[in-house]
């Protein structure tokens, strides 16, 4: 048996985040139990329409999100218990509403800071229309093997060392949410466990009180004794004292009063709940509640350590007299154990599960990235630069000097080729229509393909193919690329020619093999074709696109990555163009008719649809 | 509760038509004399000039002063303006008109659970206490107003009669509008004064408690509550202070000069238990201390380091309930790494520590904890099979 909360209750929680946690672990002591789940709705407008995820054990439940209590109420009628998970600017009118509906007979609040006022109006509410208002900063109430409200009872493992599966003899009253956890594990370890143990908050002013609560357990009859842990500053527990002494309990009382200390500390100080205040003339000390709930005969040891000693007198006492049995020990491992996660048990060795994706170059599970196992930092410090990641990250291996400097030099070259090319040009009407970065930049990089950019795999590929099949036969390559690719990628120029070569091309060629001591037997066979395709036509030169091919493949880069170059090195130029063009406010650009032909059909009427 | 102090009670007495004497609050002396070029008043009454901070006794320490003309107050005011006095300086004084009277009453209202209730008395000042049997008492419930008529007749029966039992009584509705507006605890006025030549009332001197929780509905709020701890925090304090401002959970800190047992518990309930059992055993607490709502580690670490560095401890008790949801293992990493710091600045120096607390992922923090028994610490950790605060008996045992 139990008192507010059982079997029957069904919950909506009001609030979000704090709300939907408690709501996980109310649904883990609904599996240890095996009772249906006690959460049936959440209210909590910003996230009106959403569902919640809470698994009671492994069987996942949707809880819908409501915008108001009417409608949450509406859907489900079976509500009659509320939990307050608020902030104290929103809680009070909340617990109002609760209180207006017809459904809900318990409101329960967590929220801590709640205006006094409030609070005091939110009690008289609660007791003028029969219904039970408990905290404001209450952290629930717990019925063992029945109920649980709120986060109380911490963790699932400790649900069990509290014996809270199934109820015991003691009842459970605090004013503190963490000593209404010390207690009922208190009750599990000397005595027999719990009915039921209400935290009710430590406010100034608090919704319920501990008589309403004693006459509640007074009326269990599995209840024997009750734990009540109370501090300085009110009178609930003075008003409890007399109602114990007021005439003999069928129950017995032990207490544990927080406060003395104040007798000692220096005028005016004071610790602890916001309620822990004393009134004139020691009205409400803890010396005063101490000696008021002796006298009228309850058991208060005279530090809270004593509780322990008290409460296994006290159920000493009950199984001599014979009113309560010693309960046959559980056997643990009949209690479920929680579904463990998939990381859980993986961890623990029992379950494989084949990985989704394979990466073989970087891996940031550690303090910081590390790129094919190198620090990122650490090659910062040993003064690697950006080309030497990208080798990293590209070909997974450290680049020479002399690589490194080759790397660099043709993502420089490459950055930019003014506004008017494709990618540029794509990247600055983003810019002018407005369009963000990314979007803008993206929309330039579409660009890259076979007729911009897009011819440096393709160079290095067939350069490549020709060194190896065709080593000094280049009319035999040309003929076999005329045959099976068509145009050799990387030869040919719309406006440089022999005559008007590219400087960039030059200069490439030059630092490569004048500057550097590495050898480029594909650059080599490159020059050489270039040498017969030029003899045939003027403009058929090597151009940009199939110098960095062969100079890249010759740097053992794999083919796949080598069209990145041109696609790294152009980000550049184009993030640099929507940075311009948005520093100048550009504004949306068209095409003027005159640079269009419209060749359109004339003007004509819309034929009847048939 | 919230005291807060008489220049921003005034100003929400006026607020709500509580005659007040003219008043000025000011933290430089030149500017009295300014204000004096100004305002009538201060050049035609009698002042009193009172130090305007949290100071318990202030008459005795010579921080009230009475009877002054304009000059005489000022030189007041330039005495008492950076006076220190313990821990607190005095930065600011009240400059108020002394109002001659012929009577002094006495009116209060402070709150209950069930509403609130009004004292009135004509025989208020300084010796209220003494003549307490004349105080009458009116019962407000929540959200009713009493009737001026009703009030009328609880001055009369506190022994006022004709016109100044209606000025009484009105003053009193006031009063009720004010602490229902301003979502006050308590305030006491005392005393009430009356100058009958012109029938001008004055609230001479008041205190006044409102619920710093109720902020948020009010704008015009614009001063902060004195100290709860019946003196201006310290230093270390007001650090702690400024953390928990930026924390979800709390961590709490309050000196207490002298003590040998340093406190680091969890819980506003648990740490008022452990402060308990200090003192039930005959030791001194050298501080209280609290985190509770499952607050950052870093946060926890601070609270351990400002603790460590408290003078003269000879222990910590590192206490706590069984918690719901705040998680041992990380709250305890906080502090391992407090004890840490705090040993290598050459801290902790043969204080003893003692642990015991449940919770979530209790068996990891318990574990982490115990091993700084190997880096030399004074250590002794127990489980929930201890009961909670018996690492105090075991402490002062040692």
């Amino acid at each position: 048996m139990s008192i507010i909360a059982n079997k029957d209750t069904r919950v909506v929680i009001i609030g979000g985040v704090a709300g939907v946690n408690a709501a996980k672990r109310m649904a883990q002591f609904d599996f240890l139990i095996n009772r249906p789940l006690s959460v049936q709705a959440f209210v909590y407008p910003p996230e009106k329409g959403q569902q919640k995820e809470i698994y009671r054990g492994g069987e996942l439940n949707n809880i819908s999100v409501y915008a108001t209590l009417q409608e949450a109420l509406e859907e489900n009628p079976q509500i009659n218990t509320a939990l307050i998970y608020l902030g104290a600017s929103r809680a009070a009118q909340s617990a109002r509403e609760c209180l207006e509906s017809k459904n809900i007979q318990l409101v329960s609040m967590i929220t801590e800071g709640v205006p006094e006022k409030d609070a005091k109006k939110l009690r008289a509410m609660a007791i003028k229309s029969g219904k039970m208002f408990n905290g404001p900063s209450s952290i629930g109430i717990m019925s063992a093997g029945e109920c649980r409200l709120g986060v109380i009872g911490g963790e699932y493992k400790n649900l069990k060392l509290c014996n809270l599966y199934r109820a015991g003899s003691f009842g459970v009253l605090t004013k503190s949410g963490g000593l209404s956890n010390e207690t009922m594990w208190l009750c599990a370890q000397n005595g027999n466990g719990i009915t039921s143990a209400v935290a009710i908050g430590g406010d100034s002013y608090p919704g319920t009180d501990f008589v309403t609560y004693l006459e509640m357990f007074e009326n269990d009859p599995e209840t024997k004794a009750v734990v009540m842990v109370g501090e300085v500053g009110g009178t609930l527990e003075e008003e409890a004292a007399e109602w114990f002494g007021a005439k003999k309990r069928r129950i017995r009382l032990i207490a544990a009063i927080g406060g003395t200390c104040q007798e000692v500390l220096p005028q005016g100080m004071k610790f602890g709940h916001a309620g822990a205040k004393e009134g004139k003339k020691g009205l409400g000390s803890a010396r005063s509640k101490i000696n008021s709930l002796r006298e009228a005969g309850a058991l208060v040891p005279d530090t809270f350590g004593g509780l322990s000693k008290a409460i296994k007198q006290v159920y000493q006492e009950l199984l001599a007299e014979g009113s309560i049995k010693p309960e046959a020990e559980i056997d643990d491992a009949l209690l479920p154990e929680l579904p463990l996660k998939v990381q859980e048990i993986m961890k623990q060795g029992d379950v494989i599960v084949e990985p989704l994706i394979r990466t073989t170059i970087s891996d940031d599970r550690g303090e910081e990235p590390r790129y094919v196992g190198y620090a990122a930092s650490e090659l910062c410090e040993k003064g690697y630069g950006i080309e030497d990641v990208l080798a990293l990250l590209w070909n997974k291996k450290l680049p020479s000097r002399e690589e490194s400097e080759i790397i660099k030099r043709i993502v420089m070259i490459s950055a930019d080729h003014g506004p008017a090319v494709s990618g540029a040009f794509g990247a600055i009407l983003g810019a002018c229509a407005g369009i963000d970065m990314p979007q803008a930049v993206s929309a330039g990089m579409t660009m890259i393909g076979p007729r911009f950019g897009g011819a440096v795999t393709n160079a290095g590929k067939y350069f490549a193919y020709g060194v190896k099949e065709f080593p000094n036969d280049i009319p035999g390559f040309l003929a076999w690329m005329k045959q099976n690719v068509g145009p050799v990628p990387g030869i040919g120029h719309r406006v440089k020619s022999l005559k008007n070569p590219d400087k960039r091309v030059k200069y490439l060629v030059d630092y490569v093999k004048n500057h550097t001591s590495l050898h480029m037997p594909i650059l080599d066979y490159a020059l050489e074709v270039e040498k017969v395709t030029t003899s045939k036509k003027d403009n058929l030169i090597l151009n940009v696109d199939g110098t960095i091919g062969c100079i890249l493949v010759d740097l053992d880069f794999p083919e796949q990555s080598l069209n990145g170059f041109f696609v790294l090195a152009r980000t550049i130029g184009m993030i640099g163009h929507w940075i311009d063009q948005n520093t100048q406010n550009a504004r949306l650009i068209r095409l003027y008719d005159y640079l269009i032909n419209y060749a359109v059909k004339d003007e004509r009427e819309v034929p009847e649809k048939k | 509760m919230a005291k807060i102090l008489e220049g921003p009670a005034m100003k929400l007495f006026n607020k709500w038509g509580i005659p007040v004497p003219n008043y000025v609050v000011i933290m430089d002396p030149e500017r009295l004399m300014q204000l004096g070029e100004a305002n009538k008043w201060l050049r035609d009454s009698k002042l009193v000039v009172k130090a305007h901070e949290a100071i318990g006794g202030r008459y005795k320490l010579g921080l009230v002063k009475i009877g002054l003309n304009l000059e005489e107050a000022y030189e007041a005011a330039k005495e008492m303006i950076g006076r220190e006095i313990g821990t607190a300086v005095v930065r600011q004084v009240i400059v108020a008109e002394m109002l001659e009277h012929d009577a002094e009453f006495y009116v209060s209202i402070a709150g209950n659970r069930d509403g609130a209730e009004l004292l009135l008395s004509n025989k208020g000042g300084v010796d209220i206490e003494d003549n307490w049997d004349t105080v009458k008492r009116l019962f407000i419930p929540l959200d009713e107003t009493p009737s001026l008529e009703k009030l009328t007749e609880t001055a009369k029966d506190a022994g006022f009669s004709g016109e100044v039992a209606e000025r009484v009584a009105k003053i009193a509705s006031r009063l009720i509008l004010c602490f229902d507006n301003e979502d006050a605890q308590s305030i006491e006025i005392n005393p009430l004064v009356i100058r009958k030549s012109d029938m001008r009332f004055a609230a001479l001197d008041a205190v006044m408690n409102v619920d710093w929780d109720a902020r948020f509905r009010h704008a015009d709020w614009d001063f902060k509550p004195v100290s709860e701890i019946g003196r201006p925090f310290t230093e270390a304090e007001q650090q702690i202070m400024e953390i928990d401002a930026r924390i979800k959970g709390s961590v709490k800190f309050v000196e207490v000069p002298g003590g040998e047992i340093a406190l680091l518990t969890a819980g506003g309930g648990a740490s008022v238990f452990y402060s308990d059992a200090v003192v039930a055993r005959g030791g001194t607490i050298a501080n209280y201390a609290e985190y509770s709502g499952d607050p950052a580690d870093w946060a926890v670490e601070a609270l351990t380091e400002t603790i460590c560095q408290l003078p003269n401890i000879k222990h910590i008790i590192v206490g706590g309930a069984i918690a719901n949801f705040t998680d041992v293992k990380a709250t305890f990493s906080g502090i391992i790494n407090g004890f840490r710091a705090s040993k290598a600045k050459g801290y902790l120096d043969g204080v003893k520590i003692w642990v015991r607390r449940g919770g979530p992922n209790e068996n990891q923090g318990l574990a982490a904890i115990k091993k700084l028994e190997d880096e030399g610490f004074d250590i002794h950790v127990y489980d929930r099979t201890m009961p909670m605060t018996d690492i105090v008996d075991l402490a002062l045992k040692a």
